[in-house]
């Protein structure tokens, strides 16, 4: 099983890389949710090729790259399939009486192409930073501290999850099991994830009094240096202003 | 002087009922090194989470410097005690090492200058220089555990608790501790309380032993401890092989006075008994050495 280690390649050296954290965080997000909002199909393609194109900016493995990808797209694949039958308008061809729509196909595609680039700038975003960093920066940008804690929490607590899970997993085939789709294997299988949370309770409880007693009171006290340069606001404007010009692309062909 | 530990008639019980504490009394001095021992289950890891506050206990039974620490400001209660657990991923929950070691400093609310000096002098104290940019899911068991350790000597606590710090340890490592834990003993008057179940390696941790069963059963020097076999089998414990060894001697005709614990004391003794018997040591066998090495050998045997 593979760990979800999404800055594996945050020590490489690229523009992306050295883009000031908090300047990076913010320009992303805002490139995100401006090319989320794209409608033409044609621009879309161009801000996926533009989002590629950052990505190789930034030097990350790209096998790697699709790899952490592919959940994301797995997840929204099913709209690529429904949406060709599900919007009306005008109809391609049927099959077995059901209509396969133009304007299905075409917002089935947008979807994907949507979600395809914001996936890839987040992960891009996440995997040019070490998530200390990301995090140290959320709380930098004053975003709510439980709900960093609940990130960086998440994350350094989904290893211990996954290896607690492998050392079950093997302390049980160890022992002669093996998954078969019967009732047996279900219940052995329920009681695994069952036993997985327990433990998670506990080890939260326990992180929480080794916390407490480090004085720990829900305040929560990093230390931060982060400096922009020149070079960060250059960015942050050329990638503002390509944004920008996506916009008005697409405003023009309207 | 105020002891550095007071404990007095301490009952606790867990939530489903388990009866893991009663009436345990213990009393430390300032600059003593304690271990705690004890069978599985005893109850070491319920008395340490009461010298940390995280279980309460309202009657004031537990006092640190003569106050009790239910009573205590969080701020003045991480600078008087600290302690380690034994499973180090639980107490390493932030992204990389350095915040790890830095986060109780910022809690008690250290200048920066001053935490950075902190984090540095405590990832140094334990071996881990240069591991300040590593993240815990990265690093071996044994490194986990030194870098908890250290995440709790940056608080720079006056009682340093530590819960089984030996366990999983290589024997250099193990070795490492033993120094570190010494000299912090030495050098900054900082008083140990140490649970293990490493009988060998507890003579240099030592000054006085508590054996704890629920309640506490015994007390005393590492050397009262394990001269009585009953006590020591009667709680799953063992005495240190060479402890047996010279015992096992005696029987040969050594007329060694005291049975030593560690090699250096037994260099000692030898050298003693030896030139008490003008530089000679005479080894003999008669028909009943044997019955003797036997019954000291089932007197420690489970
Ligand atoms: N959270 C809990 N809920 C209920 N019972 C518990 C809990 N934690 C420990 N116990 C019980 O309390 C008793 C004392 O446990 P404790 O962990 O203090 O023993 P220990 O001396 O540290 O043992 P070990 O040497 O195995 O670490 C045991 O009987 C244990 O089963
Ligand atoms: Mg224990």
């Amino acid at each position: 099983m593979k760990y979800p280690e999404i800055d594996k390649y945050a020590e490489l050296d690229s523009v992306i890389h050295r883009f000031d954290p908090r300047a990076k965080i913010i320009t992303f997000t805002l490139l995100i949710f401006s090319f989320v909002f794209i409608e033409n199909l044609g621009v879309a393609f161009l801000t996926l090729l533009f989002s590629f194109f950052i990505l190789l900016l930034s030097k990350i493995p790209l096998g790697f790259m699709f790899d952490r990808m592919k959940p994301g797209l797995i997840f929204v694949f099913p709209f690529l399939v429904i949406m060709p039958f599900a919007v009306e308008g005008n109809v391609l061809f049927s099959i077995y009486g059901l209509n396969i729509t133009y304007e299905g196909v075409y917002y089935g595609i947008l979807v994907f192409v949507r979600a395809a680039t914001s996936i890839m700038f987040a992960l891009t975003m996440l995997g040019t930073t070490k998530m200390d960093v990301t995090m140290k920066s959320l709380y930098s940008l004053k975003v709510p501290a439980p709900l960093v804690q609940t990130l960086m929490f998440s994350y350094r607590y989904v290893f211990v999850f996954i290896d607690e899970f492998i050392s079950m997993w093997t302390a049980m085939t160890s022992k002669g099991f093996k998954l078969k789709a019967n009732k047996h294997s279900l219940s052995v299988v329920g009681n695994i994830v069952g036993m997985l949370l327990v433990r998670s309770c506990e080890r939260a409880e326990r992180v929480h009094h080794s916390m407490s007693s480090k004085g720990y009171t829900g305040e929560s006290r990093t230390i931060v240096k982060f400096k922009m340069q020149m070079t960060d606001y250059c960015l942050v404007a050329f990638l503002v202003g390509i944004a920008l010009i996506f916009k008005m692309y697409e405003m023009s062909l309207l | 002087m105020k002891k550095a530990i007071s404990i007095t008639s301490l009952n606790y019980s867990y939530p489903d009922g388990t009866k893991a504490l009663d009436d345990v009394n213990i009393e430390v001095e300032q600059g003593e090194k304690i271990v705690i021992m004890g069978p599985n289950g005893a109850g070491k890891t319920t008395l340490f989470l009461h010298l940390n506050g995280i279980i309460r206990s309202d009657d004031g039974n537990v006092k640190i410097f003569g106050s009790s620490i239910g009573d205590m400001k969080v701020e003045d209660r991480i600078k008087e005690v600290g302690v380690v657990f034994a499973e180090p991923d639980d107490q390493l929950f932030m992204s990389t090492v350095y915040d790890d070691v830095a986060f109780g400093p910022l809690n008690m609310g250290l200048s920066e200058e001053e935490v950075g000096r902190r984090v540095k002098k405590a990832l140094a104290t334990v071996g881990l220089e240069g591991f300040e940019e590593r993240v815990p899911h990265h690093m071996s068991f044994g490194q986990k555990k030194k870098a908890a350790l250290a995440a709790v000597l940056s608080m720079e606590p006056r009682v340093l608790i530590l819960d089984e710090p030996t366990a999983n340890l290589d024997p250099k490592s193990k070795a490492d501790l033993i120094r570190v834990i010494n000299d912090l003993n030495r050098n900054e008057g900082v008083t140990t309380v140490i649970a293990m179940h490493d009988v060998n390696a507890l003579a240099d941790l030592a000054d006085r032993v508590y054996v704890l069963n629920r309640t506490i059963v015994a007390e005393g020097t590492p050397r009262d401890i394990f001269s009585d076999p009953v006590l020591v089998k009667e709680n799953n414990l063992d005495a240190p092989d060479l402890f047996k060894f010279f015992k096992i001697m005696r029987c040969f005709g050594a007329d060694c006075s005291q049975t030593p614990m560690s090699i250096d004391e037994s260099v000692t003794v030898m050298t003693k008994m030896i030139e008490s018997l003008e530089g000679e040591l005479y080894l003999t066998v008669d028909e009943n050495t044997h019955s003797l090495v036997n019954e000291i050998i089932a007197s420690y045997r489970h």
